[in-house]
């Protein structure tokens, strides 16, 4: 499980940076599609926290330790409920 | 030319953090306040952003090695998340002069912890078992960090770890690697509140977040060459300053 959490954290976190990153050369170069990049590289970052919850979750429950995964379920879904809050404004 | 402005400020403040064993926020939300003319809130969101980035890579090589108790981590998350949403949500309503006065006394008091830092006494060895004691103290503790997280955009850590050792007796790297598996979490609870409200601005985090990225790597590679201990009392000091300013900016009704 402990692999898998990590490599959840690792694949968001570097996706986001990286679209941050390329949305930083856009901004200094002044391509239009900067701000585009921006929102993605954000949105890439929120979305990490959710999915390595859903991984632990499913980690802890492949283990037979309910508890934890629906501690982790509960925390998962106030996430969710919060993302879907902000998308819709 | 602001986007690299902005990227260069997240790489300082990424390796002062870094070097000085603090998330980014402490440093990131004073500056683009009163460098980059940001509202409080504004910057709280970068803020926000920031730290999911920054705790989210920490945390993946924590996991990695197992040195997070992940089971302590979830259930703490409850309490971390819930405080969070409340401290956000107050956030919107409470008036920023307030605001600010938290968020300088969390600066001064972390510059008071890190004047005083002691170098470490002897630790338990890695993976020596431990028993979880006094969860009530350890999720009523989560739920005040995460609101304050909410409040001001920092970690919370400067309240979880001391918990979590002292309290709850996890070793002490183990407390500080389970307080960054639930940063990113709580961070991110707070965030789709501020964004939701919109305050979060994606042109300014950006370049924020690739540069306190950078810049925690950096700060990781000079910590072992840079005599780190002797600007803890150079960097107490900035952040004294940073809190002064924010005091001084209340006094002058500066948003």
């Amino acid at each position: 499980m402990n692999r898998s959490v990590s490599l959840a954290l690792w694949a968001g976190t570097l996706t986001g940076v990286g679209l941050c990153g390329a949305a930083t050369l856009a901004y200094a170069l002044d391509v239009e599609a900067a701000s585009h990049l921006a929102r993605l590289g954000v949105i890439a970052l929120f979305v990490t926290p959710p999915l390595r919850l859903a991984v632990a979750a499913g980690g802890f429950f492949a283990v037979g330790e309910r508890r934890f995964g629906a501690a982790s379920s509960v925390v998962l879904l106030a996430l969710l409920a919060a993302a879907v809050h902000a998308a819709l404004r | 030319m602001t986007a690299l402005l902005l990227a260069a400020v997240g790489l300082g403040a990424g390796t002062l953090g870094a070097l000085m064993g603090i998330g980014g926020g402490i440093i990131v939300v004073p500056i683009l306040t009163a460098g980059f003319g940001l509202p409080f809130r504004h910057a709280v969101a970068v803020s926000l952003v920031v730290i999911i980035a920054s705790s989210s890579s920490a945390a993946a090589s924590y996991v990695d090695r197992k040195l997070s108790d992940m089971r302590v981590g979830v259930v703490l998350e409850l309490a971390t998340v819930a405080g969070a949403m409340l401290g956000s949500a107050v956030a919107g309503l409470a008036p920023v002069g307030l605001l600010k006065a938290l968020f300088a006394a969390v600066a001064v008091y972390s510059a008071l912890v890190m004047w005083r830092r002691r170098p470490a006494g002897p630790q338990a060895p890695e993976g020596a078992p431990y028993t979880v004691r006094r969860w009530g103290t350890g999720l009523g503790a989560s739920a005040v960090a995460g609101a304050i997280s909410g409040l001001i955009g920092v970690g919370g850590g400067f309240i979880k770890v001391p918990v979590m050792t002292l309290a709850m007796e996890l070793p002490f790297k183990v407390a500080v690697a389970t307080s960054n598996f639930m940063i990113g979490v709580t961070a991110a609870a707070s965030a789709y509140v501020y964004y939701a409200r919109g305050d979060l601005e994606v042109a300014v985090a950006a370049p924020v977040v690739v540069g306190v990225f950078a810049g925690a790597r950096l700060g990781a590679t000079l910590l072992g060459r840079i005599p780190a201990a002797r600007l803890q009392a150079a960097f107490s000091a900035l952040l004294v300053l940073l809190g002064g300013r924010m005091v001084w900016d209340v006094l002058r009704g500066l948003p």
